[in-house]
């Protein structure tokens, strides 16, 4: 059976692992782009604005594939489930839109 | 150098933009008459196109990645001065929901390179529009951003 299988489990978490990510700030590393330099784990500001980006991408990658590795044994038992796909990366979007309507409510 | 990379980063995504939605529009309203150019167009072999977006897809992201700096330092800096909010959360928007599609994207490849299974299909059209719905918003914040000063003579 083919790691295929679970690539629908992947979207789904990396999807919620990504929100939670930036909703918590669960940054794997923080980038400083005027000094140019790099920390692990979610840093405050210094000289200028962090980016945490970069840092929620590696810790959706490395979530979502830690779990889909961990759901391998299911998912190989049982038809694919397209479905959680696309749905859950739907509502991680809609939440996404109301997260920051502040940005368009002024 | 970064303008020549806003360049190549705009270019990529007009690219992206033509190959997503012509894949999208054939596979959520698909034609078999080739009569006519809005049928041809609907009437296309949509799965050649997945391999390139995929590549055009993370091209396009890497880019945006390189010079996400200079956004973040100058021009959201800007925006934030001159209260320009909605222009400042378009630009959140935009990069939460590219990162979306980048997980989707192995999900994408599956459905157009296997032989469709129960559920298969829905998946396959519901995918491919959110990618290209993606694309698309990814494609009209940046380009707006990029020539805001110009568009509302700030």
């Amino acid at each position: 059976m083919k790691m295929e299988k679970v690539f629908p489990v992947f979207a789904a978490a990396f999807a919620v692992i990504y929100q939670l990510a930036v909703y918590y700030n669960w940054a794997l590393f923080t980038y400083h782009p005027k000094i140019n330099e790099w920390q692990w784990l979610t840093q405050p500001a210094k000289n200028g604005p962090p980016m945490y980006w970069y840092g929620w991408l590696v810790t959706s990658l490395l979530g979502a594939g830690a779990l889909s590795l961990v759901s391998w044994p299911l998912a190989r038992r049982v038809s694919t489930q397209f479905w959680l796909g696309w749905v859950v990366p739907i509502v991680v979007g809609v939440i996404f839109l109301y997260l920051f309507r502040s940005f368009f409510l002024h | 150098m970064i303008m020549y990379l806003i360049l190549l980063h705009g270019l990529l995504a007009v690219v992206l933009l033509g190959g997503i939605t012509h894949q999208a529009m054939a596979v959520a309203w698909p034609s078999r008459s080739k009569s006519g150019i809005a049928n041809s167009y609907r009437a296309t072999n949509s799965s050649i196109y997945t391999n390139a977006n995929i590549v055009l897809y993370l091209a396009t992201a890497t880019l945006g990645g390189i010079i996400y700096p200079v956004y973040r330092v100058g021009v959201r800096t800007f925006l934030e001065n001159a209260r320009l909010m909605a222009a400042t959360g378009s630009f959140e928007l935009k990069e939460q929901f590219v990162a979306v599609g980048l997980g989707m994207l192995p999900l994408y490849w599956l459905l157009w390179n296997r032989p469709p299974e129960a559920g298969a299909r829905p998946a396959r059209i519901a995918v491919t529009l959110i990618l290209c719905a993606i694309v698309w918003y990814g494609f009209l914040v940046g380009h707006i951003l990029n020539n805001i000063r110009g568009l509302f003579g700030l």
